[in-house]
């Protein structure tokens, strides 16, 4: 064990630390996050390097936040725990996560590693996914999204779903209701035995939305009104299949997800006199296969993913009509060269078909990548990688994008690491960016970026029951080529690769358990602070004022404590002030909203039951996300759970 | 190691403090710089966005005094403010996107009512001291003002949507501008609808000479299927007595304006053009040109012959106007709002400015 580099003690910490980890967040209210967490298996030849991509961020949600929040959109769980920047219209309405001071088109989102974004806008409306459907949510910064498989500026939010290799039965219901008229229901059902599994999940929710607000700009005097033209309505179904032989894991995967939404508009324009509304729908088909072997380790996956999008304005008589068909096929193939050096190839094609009203004609795009990436691990101190991937953008053969990344252990027996990485990515046009009519641009080149990364993190056990991680990192980007749509010579816009942005900041994380009998404290707390200004283009100057919509300051904390069967958890979350005008001469104030859920949970035998009360914007705050879209004030939520669960033996 | 965590906490709750926001908003003392002859700009903002404001550039002081209606009134104006009248005391604000028109006071621009409720408003036409109509882009519908109660007395149905208007007498012309073709008549006695006159693709803009002539500025249409057209119309009788088709079906001309003493049309198209109006065919040469700029819209003072040029830069930072005089010299350029979009000149005949 000692020549391995590894004494028992510090296992037995290690095994420990990893208990906690796991098992603290799962306390509380959860649906379809499994009681017990099953990991793949691994062979602990040397305390290695223990980072996924060395060199870069990759973090998740908390799972225990994730739980506790269920049956929200995943943009209101990206809020309260993790760097990204959610910019929303209300409840239920668009919202579009930023990072690192990019753009929403800047943002990827895949399901297990495959693009599910609508191809169209380029962009992903982060209120339609559901956060209880998803098993853990994977956040890539910047570089750290080139290993996905098609890589993002900003980065990429990873959906993961895994099987559980139990025989066992699950089921659970959870329902809730809440301020607004709204009211959630979520239920899972989970059967198989250690070579098949069958999980299915089903959300649906609806909202009124009509909450109240106060208007000060409509009228010399304040007027109190109701948010009108703003109800939802949400469905998902998910399906999956998982079939195991050997080392082989055969896996099937369908969601399908529709939305039927009411747009509210700015509170400047009579509330909900448009009338518009928004239909959304989509059906996400995966089939893998999955190996494992002497050779290494290898995947194939074919995905089929259908999204349509109706927007009808009856005012301005505008009836758009979207569908887009994504044809995906990825391949991976991983293989240990030596000892602590792997090899990784990855080819990934996606073709995109869309028909829209706003098109000339339906249109069709290809990416073609081919990814190779190099890791190594030497000893227990250094991990390395190197990626390079090569991009075929319908016929046209792109500049590779690259990523070189180092991360180093500072003491032998300390879990003291600094990180630094180096990349290059690229993300190829929308397209509406290139078929939109009229305007649509061609010719349009793909924006890209060059990206540095540097960081620190430990993970310490000061006492037998505390457990601290840290994490501070600063970051770069050069982003050029960025596309903008700029007036033409006749009555309307057209696209064009006009700006150039450079982007920096910092940022910080820190999370403290404490576990201790039958008491448990949880803390996160998160900061960020993003300076993003335009580097000058052919329209606007090289200035120091900051992008519109990009908050220099955010934080985040939460404490989770569990009592017995009790538990409570306060969320918290800050928001800077956004400039809504290039010059920054107009912005919106910052804002900070408290959360607090307080919540009980008995278990008898195979029964769970869990009540929790949810109190949202504890202060009644009054704030906008974007400018004349007020959201709501102090709400509350009532949540039951129920879930049966028995392993057979 | 617990000194290491300390750091990295009180730096989070350090680093996110932020400086308490000050007010950005800084009224300007000079508030009577109304009062004189001057010139509103019309910034129309982003559409949505509810950043439309108003500039005031004063002949009194050479200035240019910019989101003036926020200063006085503390609230912003709203979503596109698309056009602005003035008649007696008062000036009516039309807020394209807010579906309301803003009643002010013209010397000092504050606030008297809202008329609100009104769909997708454009263009306003004061027809006596008790009435005007609105020009509405997403109705079927003429808006019937009543300006002694500022309020909307009635709708006069067109079967389709309105975009510019003119008043000659007591006819009323109205324009069939988006996908349409027609310019419609309303007797303003009536309220009702006595003709139409078919004209060129998307009339867009339309003024009447010292002649009585109505003089259509048709672009063509977006999509560029149809060739532009300057039609002149004889208001008594409603026939095309002039029609001048512009040579390249990608010619989009806009914003026809009329110099005050009604012998002298301009419109941009590439730059600013002029043309008298007993001219034979267009004029092939620019008077202005546009000097690495695309002109957004048009402005011509009634007193002296200024003309106006706003250019909305990239239609996301603040714009420019541009002043030259009736020779075309240029005269001043001034930082305005985001999107400096139409005017309306407060000038008295005989003043200074002449």
């Amino acid at each position: 064990m000692t020549n391995a580099g590894i004494t028992c003690n510090h296992l037995n910490h290690l095994l420990l630390y990893g208990l906690l980890s796991v098992a603290f967040p799962l306390q509380g209210q959860d649906l379809l996050h499994q009681d017990t967490i099953r990991i793949k298996e691994v062979v602990i030849n040397s305390r290695q390097i223990d980072s996924e991509f060395p060199g870069f961020r990759k973090t998740s949600i908390d799972p225990g936040l994730h739980a506790k929040l269920n049956s929200f959109s995943l943009a209101e769980l990206l809020s309260v725990n993790s760097h990204s920047y959610i910019k929303s219209y209300g409840p239920g309405g668009l919202a579009t996560a930023s990072l690192r001071g990019t753009g929403a088109s800047h943002t990827g989102v895949s399901w297990n590693g495959i693009n599910i974004g609508n191809p169209m806008p380029g962009q992903t409306d982060f209120s339609l996914i559901t956060a209880g459907l998803i098993d853990e949510v994977r956040i890539s910064m910047g570089g750290a999204s080139l290993d996905i498989g098609h890589g993002g500026i900003g980065g990429i939010i990873n959906l993961e779903t895994k099987p559980v290799w139990d025989r066992q039965t699950s089921v659970t219901i959870n329902p809730s209701a809440g301020s607004f008229g709204n009211i959630s229901v979520l239920t899972g059902l989970v059967a198989g035995n250690h070579s098949f599994t069958s999980v299915t999940k089903t959300h649906y929710s609806y909202g009124a939305n009509n909450y109240p607000y106060l208007n000060t700009v409509i009228a010399p005097e304040p007027v109190r009104e109701t948010r009108t033209n703003s109800r939802f309505l949400r469905k998902d179904l998910m399906q999956e299949f998982y079939l195991k032989r050997k080392r082989d894991v055969y896996s099937a995967r369908f969601w399908y997800n529709s939305a039927d939404r009411n747009l509210p508009g700015s509170i400047l324009i009579q509330s909900g006199a448009a009338g518009e509304k928004q239909i959304d729908e989509s059906l996400r088909g995966m089939l893998s296969f999955d190996s494992e072997r002497d050779i290494g380790t290898g995947s194939i996956t074919g995905a089929w993913v259908f999204n349509r999008l109706d927007y009808y304005n009856p005012r301005a008589s505008i009836e758009s009509m979207n569908t887009s068909n994504s044809f995906i096929i990825k391949g991976e193939f991983e293989t240990k060269v030596i000892q602590g050096t792997s090899l990784k190839m990855m080819l990934n094609e996606e073709l995109n078909v869309i028909n829209s009203n706003n098109y000339k004609t339906s249109a069709t795009g290809s990416i073609l990548s081919l990814t190779l990436i190099a890791g190594r691990k030497a000893g227990s101190r250094l991990g390395t990688t190197l990626l390079v991937r090569e991009t075929m953008d319908n016929k046209k053969l792109l500049i590779p994008d690259f990523s070189a990344g180092i991360e180093f252990r500072l003491f032998p027996t300390e879990e003291h690491f600094i990180r630094s990485g180096f990349s290059r990515t690229s993300k190829i046009p929308s397209m509406n960016d290139r078929y939109w009519y009229p305007g649509g641009n061609r010719n349009l080149k793909n924006e890209y970026a060059y990206m540095f990364d540097l960081g620190y993190r430990t993970n310490q056990k000061p006492a037998q029951s505390l457990r601290i991680t840290s994490e501070a990192g600063l970051f770069r980007n050069i982003i050029r080529d960025m596309i903008q749509w700029r007036p033409g010579e006749f009555s309307y816009w057209t696209a064009d690769n006009l700006n150039r942005v450079n982007t920096s900041g910092f940022e910080s994380s820190v999370s403290l358990v404490y576990s201790q009998n039958t008491t448990g404290v949880k803390i996160n707390a998160g900061y960020t602070y993003t300076r993003a200004v335009p580097a000058g283009s052919r329209t606007e100057t090289q200035t120091a004022n900051q992008l519109m919509y990009v908050p220099v300051n955010q934080a985040n904390g939460s404490v989770m404590a569990e009592y017995r069967m009790f538990y409570c958890v306060w969320m918290a979350n800050y928001t800077g002030r956004r400039y809504i005008t290039v010059d920054n001469s107009g912005y919106l104030p910052g804002y900070a909203l408290n959360s607090i859920i307080l919540g009980a949970r008995i278990h008898l035998r195979d029964n769970q039951f869990d009540a929790a009360f949810r109190i949202g914007n504890v202060f009644n705050s009054s704030y906008e996300s974007i400018a004349y879209h007020p959201q709501p004030g102090r709400s509350y939520n009532l949540s039951l759970l129920y879930k049966f669960n028995k392993i057979r033996k | 190691m617990k000194r290491l965590h300390l750091v990295l906490l009180t730096s989070l709750v350090a680093l996110s403090c932020e400086r308490i926001p000050q007010n950005p908003l800084i009224t300007d003392p000079e508030e009577s710089f109304i009062t004189g002859d001057g010139v509103f700009i019309l910034n129309e903002g982003n559409f949505t966005w509810g950043n439309g404001t108003i500039s005031y550039y004063s002949y009194d002081s050479s200035k240019i005094y910019n989101d003036v209606f926020f200063r006085i009134n503390e609230r912003p104006l709203g979503d596109v403010p698309n056009s602005m009248v003035i008649h007696n005391e008062f000036a009516y604000i039309v807020v394209n996107n807010s579906g309301k028109i803003e009643v002010v006071r013209k010397n000092s621009l504050e606030s008297v009512k809202g008329i609100t409720g009104l769909i997708s408003p454009r263009n306003i036409a004061v027809i006596d001291n008790s009435k005007a109509y609105v020009t509405s882009l997403f109705s079927d519908s003429l808006i019937v003002l009543d300006l002694k109660k500022n309020s909307v007395s009635g709708y006069i149905n067109l079967r389709r949507s309105s975009e510019s208007i003119v008043i000659s007498g007591k006819k009323a012309f109205v324009a069939n501008w988006y996908g349409g073709d027609e310019v419609l008549v309303i007797n303003t006695d009536l309220d009702e609808v006595i003709d139409s006159i078919k004209v060129g693709r998307e009339p867009e803009s339309m003024v009447i000479d010292k002649n009585y002539t109505l003089w259509v500025l048709c672009n063509g249409g977006w999509a560029r299927d149809y060739y532009a057209e300057l039609v002149g119309i004889n208001t008594q009788t409603f026939e095309i007595i002039k029609k001048y088709v512009f040579t390249s079906i990608l010619d989009s001309p806009s914003n026809l304006s009329l110099n005050g003493s009604g012998d002298t049309l301009y419109y941009l198209e590439k730059g600013v053009r002029r043309m008298y109006i007993n001219e034979q065919e267009l004029p092939s040469d620019v008077f202005i040109k546009q000097r690495g700029y695309l002109a957004y819209k048009l402005g011509i003072n009634p007193v002296n012959g200024d003309i106006f040029i706003t250019n909305a830069v990239d239609y996301r930072q603040n714009g420019f106007v541009y002043i030259f005089n009736s020779r075309g010299d240029s005269l001043k350029a001034f930082r305005t709002g985001i999107i400096p979009g139409s005017m309306c000149f407060k000038v008295q005949p005989g003043s200074d400015i002449e």
